[in-house]
């Protein structure tokens, strides 16, 4: 056993050995595929982080016509927290809602002046659990609080909630296809390559078939080796994205997310990295696999 | 030893048979020569011997085993107790003759010293253990051909099989390959050598199955 496995792994050396470009070729191929998928692959997952960033702010505002007794409002927040959706309510009486008018006009807050703060409506804020954060459950929330007459309007950012969920859907759509066709792409050139690898040693392929070798015995070395390939390529991806990262999506995203107030721009977690990997492997076992389908046959 | 009970093949549907309604009994110990124009069937005949190809119709026994019935599994096994040279030799260029000999060996999984021991043996009966790190193309035709010999006879083969082995070879040299031939024979080894080498014929009389358009026109034994 141990004996088989030292000549198989011989056998695999010898092969990169003797084909050093085609085994470049292979590798290069993974290698490229895997840096334009993960490149996508991290500008997703950064818009996505930015997306769930400005997903924060969804929130409903319930404006009141007059300010409600303290045993009405307590009861109105205990309805609304009660709903499955809502994670926090907060009551914005007139006079919070004109200081928060006055900070937002900042050095032109002098032209509130004279103004009773009674002219602003007090409001119920109500904002929503992480898992509910989207217009649907903003619009069933306000559905419902509609049956109440005490509540004349509710603001909740209806368009701009549609925008950014229209958003969002493309770009998790767009994103899936995107990495579909790329993946197909990749399979099918690292495919072809390891053909072309095989087609340069049909003879070694027919001679081993000739004198008495098993299927297995010889499409093993040749499946090792695609997947060495795959997980040589793959490691050169991860690296080369990491540099796309760094001169792309470092200085172009971080910007736009730090105008946003959002966080950081992530790479691949390890994780995502070991998928990464994995891809690479998996890669060049399927193209080996049907590479060898054509050319072994006993 | 090797018995085909009418046997036919032929590539393309419709098209003339490559064999037709073979019956044949080669005992075991044989040499044989199959002998007849080009398109003849020699080459058919050794390639379903060797399973690289099936059958259309009949059936074949090797060593009292129905080899047209034999899944794809078990041929590999076949081909390790049978020899097979071509006339291209089929050699790996790009491995030595030492590595090319041990070849069989190796996916037969027999251990090193083991190989080593009769490689060099198998050079040595065939007079190439001087260039054991040689390769294929530093060597003359003949010389090429000996070690694809070598490959085949290095497994001890019940059945050697050689598709026009001298085909391109000189007299000179083409008398040394024989020997190699008569050589294993002796040693028990059943041989079917497919040759148009008249020649050849006269100087080593042997039991000749001459074939044309796919049929035995003529099965003597001198």
């Amino acid at each position: 056993m141990l004996d088989q496995t030292v000549y198989l792994c011989r056998r695999v050396l010898r092969n990169i050995r003797q084909s050093p470009v085609l085994c470049s070729a292979a590798i290069g191929t993974v290698a490229v595929a895997l840096t334009i998928l993960t490149f996508f692959a991290l500008i997703v997952v950064n818009v996505q982080l930015l997306a769930s960033h400005w997903s924060e702010d969804i929130q409903v505002v319930a404006y009141l016509d007059n300010a409600p007794q303290p045993t009405r409002l307590k009861e109105w927040r205990k309805l609304i927290e009660d709903m499955p959706e809502v994670a926090r309510v907060t009551y914005v009486d007139s006079e919070e809602a004109m200081r928060r008018f006055s900070t937002r006009l900042g050095p032109d807050s002098d032209l509130l002046e004279g103004f009773d703060a009674e002219i602003l409506p007090a409001s119920l804020e109500i904002s929503f659990k992480a898992e509910h954060r989207s217009r649907k459950a903003a619009e069933a929330v306000v559905a419902r609080l509609k049956q109440n007459p005490d509540f004349s309007e509710f603001s909740y950012g209806q368009d701009w909630l549609e925008r950014f969920e229209s958003f969002l859907d493309m770009l998790r759509i767009g994103g899936g296809v995107l990495g579909v066709f790329l993946l197909f792409a990749a399979l099918f050139i690292v495919g072809n390559t390891i053909k072309l690898t095989l087609y340069a040693r049909r003879d070694e392929l027919e001679i081993m078939s000739l004198v008495g070798a098993t299927s297995l015995f010889i499409k093993t070395p040749f499946l090792l080796e695609g997947a060495l390939h795959g997980a040589m390529g793959a490691l050169i991806a991860l690296g080369g994205s990491f540099a796309l990262f760094q001169i792309f999506l470092q200085r172009g995203l971080a910007s736009l997310l730090l105008v946003s107030g959002g966080g950081q721009v992530v790479f691949l977690a390890w994780h995502q990295q070991l998928l990464l990997i994995a891809t690479g492997i998996i890669l060049g076992l399927i193209g080996s696999i049907l590479s060898l389908r054509k050319f072994v046959r006993i | 030893m090797i018995q085909l009970y009418n046997v036919c093949k032929s590539y393309q549907k419709d098209s003339s048979s490559a064999l037709h309604n073979l019956n044949l009994k080669i005992p075991k110990g044989d040499f044989v020569y199959i002998t007849g124009p080009s398109g003849a069937g020699k080459s058919t005949l050794l390639k379903l011997l060797y399973c690289a190809e099936k059958p259309n119709r009949g059936q074949i026994l090797v060593n009292g085993q129905n080899i047209t019935r034999m899944g794809s599994r078990h041929i590999p096994y076949l081909r390790r107790r049978t020899g097979i040279v071509f006339q291209d030799f089929k050699l790996l260029e790009n491995r030595t003759l030492f590595e090319n000999v041990a070849f069989p060996l190796e996916i037969q999984g027999k251990k090193r010293y083991e190989i080593s021991n009769k490689v060099y043996q198998t050079l040595k009966h065939v007079g190439l253990h001087g260039k054991l790190h040689k390769y294929p193309l530093q060597l003359s035709g003949g010389e090429q051909q000996r070690v694809a010999i070598a490959r085949a006879l290095v497994i001890d083969p019940l059945i050697l099989l050689a598709d026009e082995p001298t085909g391109n070879l000189d007299i000179d040299v083409t008398l040394d390959i024989f020997d190699l031939f008569k050589g294993a024979n002796a040693r028990g080894t059943t041989v079917l050598l497919a040759t148009h080498n008249r020649e050849m014929i006269r100087r080593f009389p042997r039991r000749v199955i001459a074939l044309d358009q796919g049929k035995l026109v003529e099965d003597f034994t001198p």
